[in-house]
């Protein structure tokens, strides 16, 4: 188990230094830099604009550089759209937002998703079973940019019971319509996927095979059941907190929250190169992982998964 | 009826459909419901405090780093300048310096500074802060995307661009006039021996002129020459100038440098700035963000992290209280602000918001007081337009098509005019609500005593000849509509950066053209920065989307925009069209030089390099208990005049007016 995870921590560093050079390089390729606005630069002030950077530098050098402090110190360097703000700093700074939002949307899509599937799985074909699947259906189906202002057009303009947008804190009330819109996907699919595991898990001989045995329903349903139908939903569930974890372009952007998404997509459109790399990186780092979390809770589960 | 669409939609296309429709009505009944006189909630904070959404996440506290409108804004809170923009007319007011002297043909401009001035941190603000700040701007290493703004300040471009002056042994300098191309430009008045009688008209407050010294002798001899700083660039610019060449062997090439820009401190409070050329508006472009004054210490001490709240001195009538990116910007009144006394506002509170529908619902539930211009959405239109807090203007700025005047068809003049005549400008105008139809360069009703040339109107029988003069004749089809065959379809093109409003224009310019000339233009629609990116390159083909809004009150900002080569992103450049722009400004007199340039606007719409289309519209929204906010033309601040009205009676029941 140890070497295992000693292993795949291995494997993560090349992982992450092919992604950053792969951004690195689509980013070059991109047309477009950061300084080109609705007026054409003078040639001489975009001159110093690239001597300031070392955008003049030949792309080896800048590769070099970018790598050495990477590498090195860690350093992703500064933002070129933010003068002077640091790419760690504005990291640090963006990433509790997006957790805040995102652990508490993965708690609530948990708690609801697991409970409505299993209801579903145990009265199978009853109006528990439809009533909770259409509902799974339809928060599938309803992408958050409509989910989102739909609960702000009830909630804060026509209820002013909660704000309509912008970070508050934590804890406070804004957060609540970003966490409902943003958990409502997640709860979906985790209500789908225990009912499907649960189903599966149900008919199975080892169940059958605890009931002889005279076992009580609850433990039966809470000790064995559970236990094997949630494998597909941890699965699932690993990589899906990695990215509600590093925020979410769409409900960051449509109630204004300054996490790391929102960064994430202007960084991309202002062509910020070291923002950029520094977000794609932590994305990265996070998202193997969570991979290699859900590995090791296999293991603890399925008592026949051994590494 | 509604309730069988419903079960028909479920049916047929899924419960997403059914949700969007449900959502679609609430929008709908919400914003209707909303019966008062006011969008949305209206009640006035209970502390002295403006809460306003800027824009766009600021690049930077330093009003030098940032082209952009949104921090143009914050930086009218922050920073004072030699003049402020007045809150209804954004023509210059007297601000740090209390007033100024303007020499006969404005090429040299002498600003007499308060003495009350201080810093946020109590420290005295003098001359010698508005020289730093100048130099610092304009300085190589700053790399400020603004310096081109001072540019003509005298040497200023030189000393940006690392350029250097020719010394021969003697220590006499190269002249630029002995090395012109053909016919020399007269110099300014600033480039003349000083004749203190004839360049100043005597005022009551200036009865005699302000005091020689050695450094303005020195402005006051004629330009000297300057060659490009780097070696490379330098010999390969010398080889195409045989005599330049010869003249400069054997001497010494000198850098310019900061000292060497026309900026001088007279005296402690005194400036004095001589330009390389007439500049009558020089003195309303001081107000821009780029010439506000930054603390020499701060940006020594701490280089570009001076912006940080713990190091950050500023000098305008509100500082900085705590800052958090991308969420909120809060300012506090500033007791050592000079002028202090007339600031009732006690906090700003600025938020960083770019999504027009998730500002417009924080306006209406109460949560800001005002919101940045350009935010109300066309779907809002129609209900927000009938507030009394709806901000009915037009601002300075137009929308206009670029074309591509290095590619055929688009090389022929008469092929360019057909598609302006074929657009019916004042059909979009009526679609759009809220613009004015545009014929000529610069937006309509803004700049007074300033008679704007007369473009060509919409005319579709007109253009469908053109373009057979140009050899690709239009026939008229049985069923009554066009078609033109031999036109080149496939080299025209209609580019423009992902937007709604830019699909919306796209979309009807294609119709206009198929309806009127029987061609149907390809629309492509890119992301912002590979759309400028190609733009700036040439390598559409056709039309692209432009836009443009004053950087200053004067049409220059708009007709410069063809000033010097390929900053239009069309390839049309005109030295005739230069020649008169640069007349214009050498005419002291305003109503001429006016007239000048309204001969030069025209010279320039009938070579079509551009299709006008409007004049924007502000298109923003303020609660009515916010007071001494004006909608002027640049959509700009001086936040010291803004107040918070309690009395209803005193409220503002409409678009307030800008006259004075």
């Amino acid at each position: 188990m140890f070497r295992f995870i000693i292993r795949r921590l291995f494997i993560t560093i090349p992982t992450i230094l092919v992604v950053i050079t792969l951004t690195w390089g689509l980013i070059k390729l991109a047309p477009g830099n950061f300084y080109s606005g609705e007026k054409k630069l003078p040639a001489a002030i975009e001159k110093n604009i690239r001597e300031k950077y070392g955008l003049d530098k030949p792309w080896y050098q800048q590769y070099g550089k970018t790598m050495w402090n990477i590498l090195r110190h860690g350093d992703f360097g500064t933002s070129l759209k933010y003068e002077g703000q640091s790419v760690n700093g504005i990291i640090a700074r963006s990433l509790p937002v997006s957790a805040a939002v995102g652990i508490l949307a993965y708690i609530l899509a948990l708690l609801i998703g697991i409970t409505a599937g299993s209801i579903a799985a145990l009265k199978q074909n009853s109006r528990w079973d439809y009533s909770s699947m259409a509902l799974a259906m339809l928060g599938i189906s309803v992408p958050n940019f409509v989910l989102g202002p739909i609960l702000v057009l009830v909630f804060s303009l026509s209820l002013y019971w909660l704000p309509p947008s912008r970070w508050g804190g934590f804890p406070s009330k804004n957060l609540i319509l970003p966490v409902l819109t943003l958990s409502a996907i997640y709860m979906a699919y985790i209500a789908r996927l225990t009912r499907a595991g649960m189903l599966e898990v149900l008919r199975s001989d080892y169940i059958r095979t605890a009931r002889s045995k005279g076992l009580s329903e609850k433990d039966v349903l809470v000790r064995h059941a559970l236990r094997g139908g949630l494998m597909p939903v941890i699965s699932y569930t690993g990589p899906a907190l990695a990215f509600l974890l590093t925020g979410t372009v769409v409900v960051e952007k449509l109630f204004a929250l300054p996490g790391l998404g929102n960064y994430f997509i202007q960084a991309s459109l202002n062509r910020d190169e070291p923002l950029i790399i520094g977000i794609v990186a932590f994305i990265a780092i996070t998202l193997l992982l969570m991979n290699l979390l859900v590995d090791i809770a296999y293991a603890f589960l399925d008592p026949r998964v051994r590494y | 009826m509604e309730l069988l669409l419903l079960i028909y939609c479920w049916k047929r296309l899924g419960v997403s459909v059914v949700v969007a429709l449900i959502s679609l009505t609430a929008i709908s009944c919400s914003i209707s419901a909303g019966n008062g006189a006011f969008f949305g909630r209206t009640v006035p904070p209970d502390r002295n405090i403006m809460r306003y959404v800027t824009g766009d996440e600021p690049e930077s506290l330093d009003p030098t780093v940032s082209t952009g409108q949104a921090e143009a804004r914050i930086y009218m809170a922050l920073y004072d300048g030699l003049v402020e923009y007045d809150p209804k007319t954004l023509r210059p007011i007297p601000a740090l310096a209390e007033r100024w002297d303007i020499n006969n043909d404005s090429s040299e401009f002498v600003f007499h500074l308060r003495q009350t001035g201080r810093w946020s941190n109590g420290d005295p603000i003098d001359v010698n802060d508005f020289v730093y700040s100048l130099r610092r701007g304009l300085s190589p290493e700053l790399a400020s995307r603004n310096a081109y703004l001072a540019y003509y300040i005298k040497y200023g471009q030189a000393y940006n661009e690392g350029a250097v002056f020719v010394r021969d042994a003697q220590g006499q300098f190269l002249l630029a006039r002995d090395f012109a191309e053909g016919e020399a430009l007269p110099e300014p008045l600033s480039s003349k021996p000083i004749d203190a009688k004839g360049e100043y008209s005597p005022t009551a407050e200036e009865p005699t002129p302000d005091p020689d010294s050695s450094f303005h002798q020195l402005m006051h001899s004629p330009q000297r020459i300057t060659l490009p700083g780097d070696e490379k660039a330098r010999n390969k610019f010398l080889d195409k100038n045989p005599k330049l060449k010869e003249a400069t062997a054997g001497k010494q090439f000198v850098r310019v440098t900061a000292e060497d820009i026309g900026v001088e401190a007279l005296d402690k409070y005194t400036l004095r700035i001589s330009l390389a050329q007439s500049a009558p508006f020089f003195s309303g472009l001081l107000a821009h963000q780029f010439f506000r004054l930054v603390p020499r210490r701060a940006t020594e001490q701490y280089g570009n992290h001076w912006t940080e709240p713990e190091h950050i001195v500023t000098c305008g009538p509100f500082k900085m209280k705590t800052w958090k990116p991308y969420d909120k910007l809060v300012l506090e009144k500033d007791p050592m602000y000079w002028d202090a006394g007339i600031v009732r506002l006690d906090e700003l509170h600025f938020y960083p918001m770019s999504d027009n529908p998730t500002i417009m619902n924080l306006y209406k539930v109460g949560e800001i007081d005002a919101v940045l211009n350009h935010t109300v959405p066309n779907a809002w239109l129609e209900v927000v337009r009938t507030k009394k807090d709806y901000m009915d203007a037009v601002e300075a700025g137009i929308d206009y098509l670029q074309i591509n005047v290095t590619r055929p068809p688009m090389t022929d003049v008469r092929v360019r005019k057909a598609f302006n005549f074929a657009v019916d400008k004042n059909a979009w105008a009526a679609w759009r609500k809220i613009v004015k139809p545009l014929t000529a360069f610069t937006p309509e009703g803004i700049f007074q005593g300033y008679n704007q040339p007369k473009g060509d109107q919409f005319d579709p029988e007109r253009a469908r000849q053109l373009l057979g003069e140009a050899g690709y004749p239009v026939t008229k089809q049985s069923d009554g509509s066009y078609s033109c065959p031999k036109f080149p379809v496939d080299e025209v093109q209609y580019t423009y950066n992902t937007q709604e409003s830019n699909q919306k224009m796209a979309e009807f310019m294609q119709a206009q053209w198929k309806q009127n000339l029987g061609i149907t233009v390809g629309l492509r629609n890119m992301e912002m920065k590979t759309f400028l990116s190609l733009r700036s390159k040439l390598e559409y083909k056709g039309f692209t989307r432009g836009g443009w809004s004053a950087d200053y009150m004067d049409p220059f900002t708009f007709l410069s925009l063809f000033y010097t080569g390929g900053e239009s992103g069309t390839g049309w450049l005109d030295p005739k069209y230069v020649a008169m722009l640069d007349q214009a400004n050498r005419t002291p007199d305003k109503q001429k030089r006016y007239d000048l340039l309204a001969q030069a606007e025209k010279y320039l719409i009938d070579a079509q390099p551009i299709i006008p289309i409007d004049t924007a519209s502000a298109n923003w929204v303020k609660k009515p208990y916010v007071k001494g906010m004006y909608p002027n033309p640049g959509s700009l601040f001086a936040w010291k005049f803004v107040y918070i009205e309690r009395d209803q009676s005193k409220w503002d029941y409409g678009t307030p007016s800008l006259s004075e």
